[in-house]
């Protein structure tokens, strides 16, 4: 028996191996492995089961947002951040803005079922919304890009979106005087570079914050907050349709990787991570705040309610090896689904207008 | 003959693993490692538990020790031995926050 495993995790460790080149940073492929034993059943001791009011603890807003070290937040970056993300003059149409795909008037999405880029052009994917974006700990549906601001720059440059190259778009900005003078007081001493736009922009970013919801009231103590129903939804979505599994804390995503079943060529995750099963057609889990303003869903946009969605999640999707070993037919009931809906509802908040900046010129 | 010897060598590798007694063993409860790294000697063994509520990939890409469990159910544990001494970076593929350093020592 340790033959076999050590001869498997050999086979396993050499696809990996080549999967993660770019990913997690190897340059050279080993011939070595790890020797894996057989798996066995564990005796495991799982905290008791929680209260109604530690669970609910789980949910609480946080208080601040989190800046990462190497790009604080200053009032000025935000604003020029702003500046830069509703400007259309970052691709090389001059049509297209960060705004274009992840507005304000959709939850900070499109609206749309994929993306629409350079030209016209249909994308693969869903736009996702930038909503609590701070909190992510990987960007992109594929979880390609390690950072906000490495996000900042993908969709700029990007052929079938914005098309831009950054030394261009640098030699556009520069030639609209009124930028200047917001670089140097963002970035002193730094000049106009990519880098910068790209912190401005993620910094603004990052200020994009779902406001309190009902929700939010409810967690905080006022049982009027909400209806009876969407009680009883959160208790089923903590419970058995095991939503939070992966839908979890106060933005409901733990920003896992999982192929949740649904009838897509597209693999996702799995084109970073070749010989990792689970990884195939697996895409990051979205946060649920604002979702009444996010469709239609899913990362290729496939289903146009939420009702459609909770129907995926009831009925267990496309049975393959990749697929989540936590999805399965739930056997919901009617009641039980309008229940869920109904706790959903409550996680949009009352969006304070977004006014679109005044842009240099 | 040759039946034998196979039949011995199996026996001899299966001696040698059962050897190997797993020094340490890593939680996964709340999707979190319970340690952020660790030091083993080549040839020890670490046991992976899930004692979480929801399944794990862990693996690694790791020159030398590379791994991967696959879809590890919650109430099972694998254990894993390395073979080169240097830093096994042990991440879950399923759970991005999920990163641990495991030192193996000559
Ligand atoms: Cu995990």
């Amino acid at each position: 028996m340790p033959e076999l495993g050590s001869y498997r995790s050999r086979i396993l460790a050499g696809t990996i191996a080549s999967a993660a080149l770019g990913v997690l940073g190897f340059s050279t492929i080993g011939f070595g492995a790890a020797v894996v034993g057989e798996s066995r059943k564990a005796e495991i001791t799982q905290k008791a089961p929680s209260s109604l009011d530690a669970l609910k603890a789980q949910y609480r807003r946080p208080a601040s947002i989190p800046f990462p070290k190497d790009n604080p937040y200053t009032p000025d970056k935000a604003a020029l951040g702003k500046k830069l993300y509703f400007d259309t003059r970052l691709s090389v149409s001059s049509a297209q803005s960060c705004a274009s795909c992840h507005s304000p008037g959709f939850g900070w999405g499109d609206g749309l079922a994929v993306g629409v880029g350079h030209g016209m052009a249909k994308l693969g994917r869903h736009s996702p919304t930038i909503v609590n974006a701070a909190w992510s700990a990987i960007f992109m549906w594929d979880g390609r890009l390690p950072t906000l601001e490495d996000q900042a720059l993908g969709p700029i440059q990007s052929p079938g979106e914005m098309n831009m190259k950054l030394d261009d778009l640098m030699a556009r900005l520069a030639s609209i005087p009124e930028y200047k003078p917001m670089f140097d007081a963002s970035f002193p001493g730094q000049g106009m570079t990519a880098k910068a736009l790209a912190q401005a922009i993620a910094t603004y970013e990052r200020t994009v914050v779902s406001e309190r919801a009902p929700f939010d009231a409810w967690i905080e103590g006022n049982e009027k907050a909400i209806p009876e129903a969407a009680k009883r939804g959160f208790a089923v979505f903590n419970g058995k349709a095991q939503c939070a599994a992966c839908h979890e804390g106060w933005n409901f995503t733990n920003e896992g990787f999982q192929d949740i079943g649904l009838p897509s060529t597209d693999i996702g995750r799995g084109e970073y991570l070749p010989g990792v099963i689970k990884m195939q057609h697996a895409f990051k889990t979205p946060g649920l705040r604002e979702i009444n303003r996010r469709s239609p869903f899913m990362h290729d946009g496939s289903l146009a309610t939420l009702e459609a969605v909770i129907d995926h999640y009831d009925h267990g999707g496309v049975d393959r090896p990749s697929r989540s070993d936590l999805m399965r037919p739930l056997g919901l009931t009617a009641q039980e689904k309008a229940d869920l809906v109904a706790f959903l509802k409550t996680l949009t908040s009352e969006l304070e207008p977004t006014a679109v900046p005044v842009l240099p010129r | 003959m040759r039946t034998i010897a196979l039949f011995t060598c199996v026996i001899v590798a299966g001696f040698s693993v059962g050897a190997y007694a797993a020094t340490e063993v890593i939680h996964q409860q709340g999707r979190a490692f319970s340690s952020e790294t660790i030091s083993v000697k080549k040839g020890e063994a670490v046991t992976f538990l899930n004692d979480d509520t929801v399944p794990h990939n862990i693996m690694s890409a790791s020159k030398g020790n590379e791994f991967n469990l696959g879809s590890q159910a919650p109430g099972t544990s694998t254990d894993v031995t390395f073979k080169e001494a240097g830093d096994v970076q042990v991440i879950c593929a399923i759970h991005p926050r999920m990163k641990m350093m495991v030192k193996v020592t000559d």
